[in-house]
């Protein structure tokens, strides 16, 4: 079959997207975006009969905030995702990480449930939603589940979503006013590259002190799915955040990722980056927050 | 087969084609506008840049199927050769352009950008923006320049 015979359906709400999943025999694809989607297709990858073209489903573009939690709908662009007060406000290390995705015409086109479900270990969003402790919806036509973002991922390309589910919402907390984020990402270029290695940080610090309370790292790139760094986050509520611990804590980094040399980089540079990029990210961090408290500590 | 029914530079077209056809086939093969150009193929490079509800978009990834009734502005559309846009002229004038491959997709990004915002952009500001779009023959500089020309006359013709 010609990639350019694929026929395509367009499911006009979630639930004929819902019954299409359910009750489709014919082999289908899921598009969105098409960031990833098409160029597969292009590729040969993809060989499939139908796409199910998810853009028409107003319902699953969204921003919104209840009580103390944020959902966001899967089909909401990085760009609408950077423009959102709400998220630059309680989610800067998600906006900052769709500011790091391709480039304008990508974050145009491009999901946050695209980047999800496409699963690339290279995926620049998903290390901020294990940042942010972020659930993931996943609705058949049976039911709903939530799977935390750390569970959802099992293999590069793979989740644990079944072929009848489809991503519905992205909910995490609020972040309060004492939490800081951060993503930092080495790339061959500025714009428009695929992550060497990526880490997203999530610090609750103490207020008026460099004293972190607690917070989450997670490196991308750098192994089969996006690398939650638990030694690392054991290290951050040890004592003050001066250069020399957070120096500490970054050389223990290379422990905590494996990653496998590729068309962009090998092994062992990107173990010293996830270090060295780890580093760099918590002493901005650190800086950013003693900037804006405006004391002296 | 399907027809699409769509808006290319304010007109209304209608196509008959796969949904699967990209937008960029549609538009050089059945609107005839040859303008945006095929590169790469996978959104890298920008050089197919058309705008879609005001944002730029890689038209090489758009399918068909997806355009009904959306309203798309190509470099076609953004001006004439009697009739030029100022960043055209700018191009133009700042000899932003060697080969021209690349030079509609920076058209349309420049445009796009231009039209969102209000104020006199700075360098890192367009860099930013036309991050998207690559240019193999004359460097940047020229290019760079061409938009903060644009920019500048754009904003006096507001104040007069």
């Amino acid at each position: 079959m010609y990639a350019s015979e694929i026929d395509m359906l367009s499911p006009r709400s979630l639930l004929e997207c819902l019954y299409l999943l359910e009750n489709e025999k014919a082999s289908f694809r899921l598009l969105a975006g098409g960031t990833d989607a098409v160029v597969r297709m292009k590729e040969g990858k993809w060989q499939h009969d139908y796409w199910l073209n998810l853009k028409n489903i107003d319902e699953l573009k969204f921003i919104t905030i209840e009580k103390d939690e944020i959902h966001i709908g899967p089909l909401t662009t990085h760009s609408e995702i950077i423009s959102s007060p709400l998220l630059q406000d309680h989610a800067d290390v998600l906006v900052q990480a769709c500011r790091e995705v391709g480039a304008a015409q990508m974050q145009n086109m491009g999901t946050i449930g695209g980047n999800i479900g496409t699963a690339s270990p290279a995926g620049d969003t998903i290390p901020a939603l294990f940042a942010l402790g972020a659930i993931i919806e996943l609705t058949s036509i049976t039911g709903k589940r939530q799977v935390s973002a750390e569970d959802f991922f099992v293999g590069p390309g793979k989740t644990v979503a079944f072929p009848n589910e489809i991503i519905t919402k992205i909910s995490f907390k609020v972040r309060g006013k004492h939490d800081i984020g951060l993503f930092q990402k080495l790339g061959p270029r500025k714009a428009q590259s695929i992550s060497i290695v990526n880490v997203a940080i999530s610090l609750s610090m103490k207020e008026g002190t460099k004293e972190c309370l607690g917070g989450r790292i997670a490196f991308g790139s750098v192994g089969p799915t996006v690398l939650r760094a638990k030694k690392c986050e054991a290290m951050l509520t040890l004592g003050e955040l001066s250069p020399d611990m957070i120096s500490n804590i970054s050389s223990v980094a290379w422990k905590e990722v494996m990653p496998i040399s590729d068309i962009r980089a090998s092994a062992s540079y990107r173990r010293d980056m996830a270090s060295a990029l780890l580093e760099r990210g918590l002493y901005r961090l650190i800086k950013r927050w003693a900037d804006n408290e405006r004391k002296p500590f | 087969m399907k027809t699409i029914d769509f808006f290319v530079n304010g007109t209304e077209v209608s196509v008959t084609c796969s949904p699967s056809k990209t937008l960029l086939d549609v538009l050089r093969e059945d609107a005839g506008l040859t303008g945006s150009k095929e590169c790469c193929g996978k959104g890298e490079c920008g050089s197919c840049t058309v705008s879609m509800n005001g944002l730029p978009v890689c038209s090489c990834l758009v399918l068909a199927g997806q355009v009904h009734g959306e309203n798309v502005i190509t470099v076609e559309g953004i001006g004439t050769p009697e009739n030029m846009d100022p960043v055209q002229q700018a191009f133009m004038d700042e000899g932003a352009t060697q080969c021209g491959y690349c030079t509609p997709g920076l058209i349309v990004s420049a445009r796009s950008y231009l039209n969102s915002i209000g104020h006199l952009p700075g360098l890192d500001e367009i860099k930013q923006a036309l991050g998207g779009n690559l240019c193999r023959c004359t460097g940047y500089t020229k290019i760079l320049k061409a938009v903060q020309t644009a920019a500048q006359s754009q904003l006096t013709f507001r104040d007069l």
